[in-house]
């Protein structure tokens, strides 16, 4: 446009469109009236917020099953090769009083740990009764526990058994402390372990020759005979404590050095530190009783009958040979297999339900959209008339038109991330069935609602910028119509005398 | 001063209501030089807003040629025929058709939106015509804040926005007071006078069509009487039959007919034609 224009208009004439001025008209025809684009931004934004909070409620849930799934079968072949590196084994402690489960009367809460030897109680009713992906191998797994025995035990297995290459008898006492959790008006108190004292003999045939004590050390040594005062911690146990090696840790008021860190290969190791057997005895007051013996058979073969033998000599204890705890840990596989199949099978169809909603809520606003618009292009047919007649093309009032519908409907879409952002959770909680990912076990689950505190629903920013695009494409979609009758109005209409 | 701006040749209009063809212009010739100042009365029905519809390019004749500037404009498309409206015609109308959500001064730049003038050369335009029209001062006020004879005043800044060659009025002061009408009346007169505006104004006002230099009277879609240089003359017209009309009642000499509109009592027009 460097070259003047000569004399005439003609010469200026352009046939490009004025963004500002359309742009301006459709804005302050908006803020014309405020109360109706207030009630249709709120309605849309409604629309928009269920569109936003669905695939968070959805996206959320997934990741809280997965977890429980990476969990769960990290969990389970760790434990797996733990059990297969010691096929000899056979753990005996005393039956369990009653099924396990909440409310524990003391404070020496044993855990039933993996690996660790303790009692695989897994009933499909129990398995979940209440766990979270989090705490998944952080100790509390299954739940069973032993009370402390006498020690005379061990010395019956130890002297009169045939097939019985050595016994290792086990103190271990939890130490933690009790949380009270409100879950869906039901409150629950669980003793979450802070960690867990495993007092193991340290007999030079015993800690040579059998797997009682951890083989992955991060740092120090491991224990050896004679130790006295010392202690092994884990790695949750050093960043509990806040002590490493070289340091000292103070355990129910003792003083301990810590003379090494091993890591957290078995699963039941995250928070037990180990000691001497004594040192745990006199430290717990749990002197002459232990919770458990690992008894080691001449070879795999004679498991069963030493077992066997000793359920015959003690008929009060509970003997699992390591093959019994092998076919447990593949029933619980079993039960959790078909159950997440279960789930993913109610994910899908909660999928599909919310793909529906997604749809009502999509044609919900385009046709919001349509109807303002088409009355708003009705009610001002004489502005439109005169626009034409003044001399603007159908495609500029077109323009205005569809600008208009758009930025009613990306206003809504402001108000709908902002309103999904806040209610996400309710709304996906409200629009999402209700189920329960690990059959009757403990509580259910609303598929939106936070996956039980889990996974948090979140709006990303990814999702926003989705909804964004999707409001303009609907108020662009939704506005189509109205704008190309406006366009088609006769300037004529300009004359109307109303 | 004697080129034409104008012309209609054999000029037809014809409407279908139902089965029922009604015409509403029938052959009609009409010359519009430039410069001139036209006012075109008649009974109701008679074609007067279907002929200024047509003149205006907001509605197609059905027969005819119809020559503005020279350029026939009867069977152009929309795609022209916008461009058309937009340069070479103003409209005035009987309700102003302000835009109520922009000012003086933007509803008198939106004919200058899209013919690429900048923002500044189409406020200073904007500013100019509404001087002209003795609204200094008042141009960012919006219509609400404007009395209905201020809001004609800035309605005829933007018809004359992009210097248009005809400027036509349709009842421009029908829903105007004596007062304002007098003045809007005064308005046009003078820009035809001293700017060489070309005028063309529907009306039933007598008063108006007084000021105007010729006056065509139409019925039945044809120009039935053509009267010349009224203005100088000063006298009332009837509009039924361009007849004179007595100055005190309004009443026509040769048809006998009360030619005020039903809105004004005969004493006020009394008054305001008294003078």
């Amino acid at each position: 446009m460097l070259q003047k224009p000569v004399s005439h208009k003609e010469t200026r004439i352009s046939q490009e469109m004025n963004y500002m001025g359309i742009a301006k008209r459709a804005f302050r025809n908006i803020s014309r009236r405020k109360i109706r684009a207030l009630l249709v931004v709120i309605a849309l934004g409604f629309s928009m917020a269920i569109m936003i909070s669905i695939p968070a409620g959805i996206a959320a849930n997934q990741q809280a099953t997965q977890n429980l799934t990476s969990n769960l079968s990290g969990t389970i072949t760790q434990t797996e090769a733990s059990i297969n590196q010691t096929l000899t084994q056979i753990d005996v402690s005393l039956t369990p009083s009653a099924p396990s489960g909440f409310g524990f009367s003391r404070g020496d809460f044993t855990s039933g740990q993996f690996g660790g030897g303790g009692n695989f109680n897994f009933t499909p009713g129990q398995f979940g009764g209440g766990f979270m992906p989090g705490e998944f191998g952080g100790g509390a797994f299954g739940g069973g526990r032993s009370s402390p025995m006498n020690e005379s035990v061990y010395t019956d297995i130890n002297s009169s058994l045939s097939g019985v290459a050595a016994v290792a008898p086990i103190l271990q006492v939890s130490e933690g402390h009790n949380v009270t959790t409100t879950m869906f008006g039901r409150s629950m108190t669980r003793l979450v372990a802070d960690y867990v004292i495993e007092g193991v003999p340290l007999n030079s045939s015993l800690i040579d020759n059998y797997p009682i004590l951890p083989s992955n050390l991060t740092a120090g040594r491991n224990l050896q005979v004679g130790d006295s005062g010392v202690v092994l911690l884990s790695e949750n146990n050093s960043a509990y404590f806040g002590a490493g090696v070289g340091g000292a840790v103070t355990i129910l008021g003792q003083n301990f050095d810590v003379i090494g860190i091993h890591g957290t290969s078995g699963v039941s190791d995250r928070t037990t530190l180990y000691m001497s057997l004594s040192d745990a005895q006199a430290l717990t007051n749990n002197t002459g009783y232990i919770t458990r013996l690992m008894v080691f058979a001449d070879s795999s073969g004679d498991t069963t009958s030493v077992a066997s033998a000793i359920s015959a000599l003690h008929t009060e204890l509970d003997v699992v040979t390591s093959q019994q705890r092998l076919s447990q840990l593949q029933q619980v596989q079993a039960t959790y297999t078909s159950q997440l199949q279960t789930a993913q099978a109610t994910m899908d169809q909660t999928q599909n339900q919310a793909l529906e909603e997604i749809v009502v809520a999509v044609a919900a606003t385009s046709l919001i959209v349509l109807f303002v618009m088409l009355y708003t292009v009705r009610e001002r047919t004489k502005e439109i008339g005169t626009l034409k007649a003044i001399g603007f093309s159908n495609l500029n009032v077109m323009g205005q038109f569809m600008l208009e519908g758009i930025l009613l409907s990306l206003l809504a879409g402001v108000v709908g991330v902002a309103i999904g952002t806040v209610a996400a959770p309710f709304l996906s909680s409200v629009l999402l069935p209700t189920m329960s990912p690990f059959g009757n076990s403990g509580f259910s689950t609303p598929l939106g609602a936070s996956g039980a505190s889990t996974s948090a629903i979140v709006v990303d920013p990814q999702l926003m910028l989705i909804a964004f695009g999707a409001s303009i494409l609907l108020g662009a979609l939704g506005s189509l119509y109205p704008a190309w009758r406006a366009s088609r109005t006769r300037p004529a209409e300009a004359m109307r005398y109303e | 001063m004697s080129e034409l701006v104008l012309k209609t040749e054999n000029m037809s209009k014809t409407y279908t209501l139902g089965k029922r063809n009604v015409r509403a212009l029938s052959n009609l010739n009409l010359e519009v030089k430039r410069g001139e100042f036209i006012a075109i009365m008649g009974p109701s029905g008679s074609g007067k807003t279907t002929l200024l519809n047509v003149l205006g390019c907001i509605d197609k004749p059905t027969s005819g040629k119809v020559l503005l500037d020279n350029i026939d404009v009867a069977g152009m498309p929309e795609s022209q025929l916008y461009k058309i409206r937009r340069n070479k015609i103003g409209f005035v109308f009987q309700t102003f058709n302000l835009l109520p959500y922009l000012n003086a001064r933007e509803n008198v730049e939106l004919p200058m939106e899209n013919i690429g003038k900048s923002k500044a050369e189409r406020s200073a335009r904007a500013k100019e015509l509404l001087a002209m029209v003795g609204l200094s001062g008042r141009e960012e006020h919006r219509p609400q804040r404007l009395s209905a004879g201020e809001q004609q005043r800035v309605a005829i800044a933007r018809a004359l926005a992009n210097d248009p060659a005809i400027i036509l009025a349709d009842e421009p002061t029908g829903n105007l007071d004596s007062k304002n009408k007098q003045e809007i009346v005064k308005l046009l007169a003078n820009l035809n006078i001293n700017h060489g505006t070309t005028i063309i104004v529907v009306t039933h006002d007598g008063q108006v069509a007084a000021h105007t230099e010729r006056l065509l009277l139409l019925s039945d879609g044809k120009i039935s009487k053509e009267k010349q240089g009224l203005h100088l003359a000063r006298k009332l017209i009837c509009p039924y039959c361009g007849g004179k009309l007595h100055a005190a009642n309004e009443i026509c000499s040769s048809c006998g007919k009360v030619a005020i509109t039903k809105k004004k009592p005969p004493v006020a027009a009394a008054v305001e034609t008294g003078k």
